[in-house]
C-alpha cells in the first residue's frame, strides 16, 4: 500500500500531474497512473541511467526532463528505483 | 554448367552440391561407418542400438547439408554472368516491392513544432523538480519496506505411515 500511495492518488493530487510511473534498474514496471504505462518504463529506465553517466558524482543524480509544449515529463532515479512524473504545463 | 531449367527459380549450376555426402543407409547401420570392423556384427544389442542411433542421426544431418566444397566451378561466360545478375536483381526487386510495410518506418513523435520557443521558455519550474525528486524518495522508502511475512512453513512432511 505504500508503494501505491506514493505513486497515487498522492502525487496524481497535484492538479497537472496526470501520469506517473516506477520502474526498477531494469525496466520493470513497479505501478503506473494516468498517461505513463508499462511501455514506457524500458525507456524510463534507461534515460535514466544514461543521464547519470554525465557525472561522476553519485549523490549527484540528476533530473531527466522531456520538455514539449503542452507539458514536462521529469524523470529521477532514486538508488534502485526510477520514478517519472508528466505534468502539464500550467 | 547445368543451366536454368524453366520449372525453377534460381538455377543450380552443379549437381556436385546437392549430391548426399553419405548414401542412403538401406544396409545395417555399420556398413555407413568409415573403417566399421567386422567385429560389430558380435557386439551385444545395447551397443548396436546406440550406434544404430547415433548413424541415424549422422545421415540425417548428412541428407540436409549441402557441400559447397564440391562445387565445381567450370567457369561462366561474361554475358551468362550478367544474365543471371540481371535475373537474380530483377527477382530481388519483385520480391522487395511486395514488403512496402516495411519501408514505412514510423517517424519520431513531433513534441513541437518551435523548438526555439520551447528552449528560449523559462526552464521547467524548481518545484516541479524538487516534487519529482520527493515523490522518488518515497517510493523508494516504500518499495524497500516491502518484505515478506512468512505465515506457514514453507517445507511440510506428507503424513505417509
Amino acid at each position: 500500500p505504500g508503494l501505491t500511495a506514493a505513486v497515487s492518488p498522492r502525487s496524481m493530487k497535484s492538479p497537472a500531474v496526470v501520469g506517473v510511473l516506477c520502474t526498477d534498474s531494469q525496466g520493470l514496471n513497479l505501478g503506473c497512473r494516468g498517461t505513463l504505462s508499462d511501455e514506457h518504463a524500458g525507456v524510463i529506465s534507461v534515460l535514466a541511467q544514461q543521464a547519470a553517466k554525465l557525472t561522476s558524482d553519485p549523490t549527484d543524480t540528476p533530473v531527466v526532463c522531456l520538455e514539449s509544449d503542452s507539458g514536462n515529463i521529469m524523470i529521477q532515479k532514486h538508488d534502485s528505483i526510477t520514478v517519472a512524473v508528466h505534468k502539464l504545463a500550467s | 554448367c547445368g543451366g536454368a531449367r524453366a520449372d525453377s527459380p534460381l538455377p543450380f549450376p552443379q549437381e556436385e552440391e546437392t549430391k548426399r555426402l553419405l548414401e542412403p543407409a538401406a544396409s545395417p547401420p555399420n556398413k555407413v561407418l568409415n573403417g566399421a570392423e567386422q567385429s560389430y556384427h558380435n557386439l551385444p544389442s545395447a551397443r548396436t542400438d546406440e550406434q544404430a542411433m547415433l548413424s541415424s542421426i549422422l545421415a540425417k544431418t548428412a541428407i540436409n547439408i549441402i557441400d559447397v566444397s564440391a562445387a565445381d566451378s567450370q567457369g561462366m561466360e561474361q554475358h551468362e554472368y550478367m544474365d543471371r545478375a540481371r535475373q537474380y536483381s530483377t527477382r530481388l526487386a519483385m520480391l522487395s516491392n511486395n514488403l512496402t510495410h516495411w519501408k514505412k518506418l514510423p517517424l519520431l513523435p513531433s513534441l513541437t513544432n518551435q523548438p526555439h520557443q520551447v528552449l528560449a521558455s523559462d526552464p521547467v519550474p524548481f518545484a516541479d523538480l524538487q516534487q519529482v525528486s520527493r515523490i522518488a524518495a518515497y517510493a523508494f522508502s516504500a518499495l524497500s519496506q516491502i518484505r515478506v511475512d512468512a505465515k506457514e512453513e514453507l517445507v511440510v512432511q506428507f503424513g505417509i505411515p
